[in-house]
């Protein structure tokens, strides 16, 4: 089964990304869907974007990245948290079946 | 796990200012004075707070929540102040929306992966309605920072339960 990757980004990578980071993971574990989860901060976006499937962020994406992105803030407040992490959820679920068809 | 020390010294009630650069400035010369963050931390909030906006709209009040990278700070904590009228901030991830803030969390990390799990009950004040009003009531900084503890006391026995029933 293929394990997707998402990034979680934020301005410096020390707090909101983390905070993201563990709240999506326990809509993974409930879900028993198994991903991998990082947190970044923003300067480290461009380089580390290609090799991730999914990217969530608290700040504004200006950078030019080909991957599904996410505003993750419902995460930190609470407001439409789970359906963002439904959306996420959805988005993983047709990666792993895409992965899985090649 | 880590926990994080939250202090009495780094609470501000009531405070008056008229700008968000000015309660910044409030905490971070506190958190300074007090040696939890390096001279060059309050600059580098000042800096970020204009490229990565920290205001953020819960159901009830404005919270912002500045911070900056690990290498300005020098012990992990929180520095926490009420306002006694709101002051703008621009919400985080976006380019000119505002957000009326009453409630700045001022958050010093030292390194992130080690005290992740109390960042977590500390952020998630943002979704406690009942914390957020006892801040919004608070008198005294003694208040604030029993209200504080209280949270995170309240969702380590939640996680504590929860693990059990698994």
């Amino acid at each position: 089964m293929y394990k997707v990757k998402i990034l979680i980004v934020c301005g410096s990578g020390v707090a909101t990304s983390m905070h993201a980071a563990y709240k999506l993971q326990q809509y993974f574990d409930e879900e028993k869907i198994l991903v991998h989860i990082d947190g970044a901060g923003n300067n480290e976006l461009e380089g580390r974007a290609p090799s991730y499937d999914i990217i969530l962020s608290t700040t504004m994406v200006t950078a030019n990245i080909d991957k599904p992105v996410f505003n993750a803030i419902a995460l930190l407040t609470g407001i439409g948290e789970k359906e963002l992490a439904a959306e996420v959820i959805s988005k993983v679920k047709e990666i792993m079946q895409e992965k899985g068809d090649k | 796990m880590t926990e994080i020390e939250i202090s009495v010294e780094n609470i501000l009630v009531n405070e008056t200012v008229d700008s968000n650069e000015e309660i910044i400035r409030r905490l971070g010369t506190l958190l300074q004075k007090n040696g939890y963050v390096k001279d060059t931390y309050l600059q580098s909030v000042l800096d970020r707070e204009i490229i990565f906006p920290t205001g953020l709209q819960t159901k009830t009040l404005g919270f912002a929540i500045p911070h900056t990278d690990a290498e300005h700070v020098k012990k992990t904590t929180v520095a926490i102040a009420t306002l006694e009228k709101p002051v703008i901030f621009r919400e985080m991830g976006s380019a000119d929306d505002e957000i009326s803030v009453s409630v700045v969390m001022m958050l010093a990390v030292r390194d992130p992966k080690q005290v992740v799990d109390t960042l977590v009950k500390v952020i998630s004040i943002l979704e406690n309605e009942v914390t957020i009003e006892k801040l919004e009531k608070a008198t005294t900084a003694l208040e604030i920072y029993d209200a504080f503890y209280e949270h995170i006391q309240q969702v380590s026995d939640k996680k504590a339960a929860g693990s059990i029933s698994h």
